[in-house]
């Protein structure tokens, strides 16, 4: 990238920030609770929170091993 | 200015005046985001039941690498694994077997990034050697055979990965920069400058969000990224010390960082702050690696003190740790459909947990 002047640098600068100033922000509370319901619909998908009903049913359970008779 | 018969605006634009301007910006941006700080995320949290037990265990243990393993990237089959190494081996593992079907030897040690095309038909790796090489995988013959190098830093690539489809890869790198390449081509197709310091990790927005990125690096800033444009649209600070891993949260809203400085935070993308910390008097050592289970309710994060620690994102304490590495934990992923975790050690090993 070519140097650039500093009235350029500075223009940068302030356009930058008038983007991020002119953003829409929302409070705190309302995007936890975005979160929260985010996790609570999601929750039975989530195998490495809630586990297998039944270890049959993890890929990378331990693996049976078979004897030849 | 005038031109001509040209009607020009005329902004009395001097440096000071923008000095002035972006000063006062900045801290109308700061006052804003304050007042949006309404009621912490503990306090929401406090309301939902502590979490049971975890039954995380160890369950693979993929032996091979001859160095440090440095990264890995899961297959969309969700049973494949690349892993790459100081000792300049590349390997694709079949994680339900611990198979090694594929090692490449590249030309550099330290390869510091791999990752999987999309469609699993490619992996990509690079490092000190500053560029970023596609190894088209086939099992006819030998994969170093159709390697094509399709982008290169002036400085070594700590990251990448495929937006979305085997035709584009982004990078992030030490001279503080990302870039967007055509993977045919190896034309550069954007570039992202704003880091003050390298770049150490990027991810991309779940699909559903749209074609933003976000980056984290030595300047202590997560940045998110508009690819088309190249513009930064967000900035977060907050971590005292390098960013070593940047993660969107599932929905897409928000972000975790790691970092030297011993914490994990997470950041939401609509407040436009930092919300939560993950840190512990006890926990010292840097983070290396994070990332979150399907569902976001849990936080995983891979330290130098040779441990995983396992977060309630939004109780934001610490359930469980993940012993079994021997030295550094150095990367750290979930599967495509969430049923286990993958960690890469200095300790040369990967190991599967589920």
């Amino acid at each position: 990238m070519a140097q650039l002047s500093n009235l350029q640098q500075q223009r940068l600068m302030v356009e930058q920030l008038r983007r991020e100033a002119s953003l829409k922000r929302l409070p705190v509370s309302e995007v936890v609770e975005e979160i929260k319901q985010f996790i609570l619909q999601h929750e039975p998908e989530d195998y490495l929170l809630i586990g297998f009903s039944s270890q049959k049913n993890n890929p990378f359970r331990e693996r049976a091993s078979c004897d030849i008779l | 200015m005038t031109d001509g018969g040209l009607k020009v605006e005329q902004p009395m634009e001097s440096v000071e005046a923008l000095s002035r301007e972006a000063e006062g910006l900045k801290v109308k941006l700061e006052e804003e985001r304050q007042k949006l700080n309404d009621v912490p995320l503990t306090t929401v949290a406090a309301r939902l039941e502590n979490l049971q037990q975890l039954n995380i265990k160890p369950r693979r243990v993929l032996k091979g690498h001859q160095g440090k393993v440095l990264c890995s990237d899961w297959c969309n089959d969700k049973r494949h694994l690349v892993s790459s190494s100081q000792d300049g081996k590349m390997i694709i593992w079949d994680a339900f077997t611990t198979n090694k079907e594929h090692a490449v030897t590249m030309p550099t040690t330290w390869v510091m990034a791999c990752a999987y095309s999309p469609t699993g038909s490619m992996v990509a790796c690079g490092g000190l050697d500053n560029k970023v090489t596609v190894y088209p995988l086939s099992f006819d013959e030998d994969v170093t055979q159709k390697k094509k190098a399709v982008g290169t830093h002036t400085s070594y690539m700590s990251c990448c990965t495929f937006p979305y489809s085997d035709q584009q890869i982004l990078t992030g790198s030490g001279d503080s920069t990302c870039a967007l390449w055509d993977v045919e081509s190896g034309m550069m197709l954007q570039s992202f400058h704003g880091h003050q310091g390298d770049v150490m990790a990027l991810d991309l927005a779940p699909s559903e969000t749209g074609n933003t990125f976000v980056s984290g690096g030595c300047d202590k800033m997560a940045l998110i990224w508009d690819m088309r444009t190249g513009q930064c649209v967000q900035n977060f600070e907050g971590h005292e010390s390098d960013i070593n891993t940047v993660k969107f949260y599932p929905s897409g809203d928000a972000i975790a960082t790691g970092s030297d400085d011993a914490t994990c935070r997470l950041f939401d993308l609509r407040a436009d702050r930092e919300i939560a910390v993950y840190t512990k008097e006890s926990i010292i050592f840097g983070v290396n690696s994070v990332d979150f289970s399907v569902s976001g309710r849990l936080l995983f994060a891979g330290y130098n003190d040779y441990t995983v620690n396992v977060w309630d994102t939004l109780k934001c304490h610490r359930l469980t740790i993940l012993y079994g590495h021997e030295n550094r934990v150095s990367c750290l992923k979930m599967s495509p459909d969430g049923t286990s975790i993958s960690t890469g050690s200095w300790d040369f090993t990967l190991r599967i947990w589920a």
